[in-house]
């Protein structure tokens, strides 16, 4: 989950690795050694979020973004 | 003028948007038959829709540059469809932000360097047998003036931009006898959403333009006007050769 987290934060922030997420998910989730299931949550709801936010995410707006994308990430991984 | 690719076939990769998108745009107005290359499906058929393409004259292709097989079917499917490859233009790439060299991470360096150097590595090694075999063609590399000047904002990127500016000088070395010319051009700031998007913030892309010779970056269709030159017959005698083009920006800085 932390890989996922971690995944996404950084694509809140840059612009740059976000789009490697949206057009390379499976690069992504094989370079940062992901389990099944959290590669599919990469390509898939994650992604939906990820592709909703604005180009750039503002600087002031990147931690809530931030916050509000690992809890929707904390509430899709099963345990 | 059109018609100054009338004939040719050209595959752009990184076609979905900015600087890709305006030089299928470019092409596809002076007649050539163009081969949008990404990995944005979506992004490549609204440049399809903006070139007002048919089949006839456009095609798409979903591809990763890094994958040799996917390279290597892309080029076949160019020479399918249009029978034969004349123009490779290598415009995809990604820049990923980085904090000081000491403290970036390896799989961001990785990524880097499989899109941006592999990618036209392997664009270029599947591309130079389909131009040759017709007696030659055109590659125009997209490289930047991070690669040239190394700035810090993104140490793989920089690094990996100056590494497509010695590949074209060392393919150029070796496939200009065999009538294939390979050139490279080096763009500063130009207003295209990788370049918003890399930017900070709003503020800070604003600010780019002050202090520029020109007052502004440049606009992705200035930089489709060089490609369209070296890529056409006009650039006959160009090869190995690396265009920076930034609007004064570097001689200004000198």
């Amino acid at each position: 989950m932390n890989k996922l987290i971690d995944i996404a934060s950084r694509a809140i922030a840059d612009y740059g690795f976000r789009q490697a997420v949206l057009y390379g998910a499976s690069d992504i989730a094989r370079k940062w050694e992901l389990s099944e299931e959290e590669a599919a949550l990469l390509s898939g709801p994650v992604l939906a979020e990820l592709s909703a936010l604005p180009i750039p995410v503002q600087p002031p707006d990147i931690p809530a973004e931030q916050a509000r994308v690992a809890d929707v990430i904390r509430g899709l991984i099963r345990f | 003028m059109t018609g100054r690719l009338e004939d040719k076939v050209a595959i752009v990769t990184g076609g979905a948007s900015g600087i890709g998108r305006a030089i299928c745009q470019r092409f596809g107005q002076e007649g050539a038959k163009v081969v949008v290359a990404d990995r944005n499906i979506a992004g490549a058929e609204e440049t399809l829709t903006l070139m007002g393409a048919t089949p006839e004259n456009a095609a798409m292709v979903d591809v990763n540059i890094s994958d040799s097989f996917q390279v290597e079917r892309m080029v076949d499917a160019a020479v399918t469809q249009f029978g034969r490859l004349d123009i490779l233009i290598n415009g995809a790439a990604i820049l990923i932000r980085t904090p000081p060299l000491v403290e970036v991470d390896e799989v961001l360096w990785d990524l880097t360097m499989e899109t941006n150097v592999k990618g036209v590595f392997l664009c270029c090694k599947h591309a130079i047998p389909a131009m040759t075999v017709n007696g030659g063609g055109s590659i125009v590399n997209i490289s930047s003036m991070s690669g040239v000047r190394g700035v810090g904002y993104s140490v793989p990127y920089a690094v990996s931009k100056a590494g497509v500016i010695h590949l074209t000088t060392v393919a150029a070395s070796q496939y200009t006898s065999q009538g294939v010319r390979i050139n490279c051009i080096a763009p500063g700031g130009v207003d295209t959403p990788q370049m918003r998007g890399s930017t900070a913030s709003a503020e800070a892309f604003a600010g780019r333009n002050e202090g520029h010779p020109m007052g502004r970056v440049g606009t992705a269709d200035e930089i489709a006007n060089l490609v369209l030159w070296l890529a056409s017959d006009e650039a006959s005698y160009v090869s190995g050769s690396t265009y920076i083009i930034d609007g004064g920006a570097w001689a200004g800085a000198q």
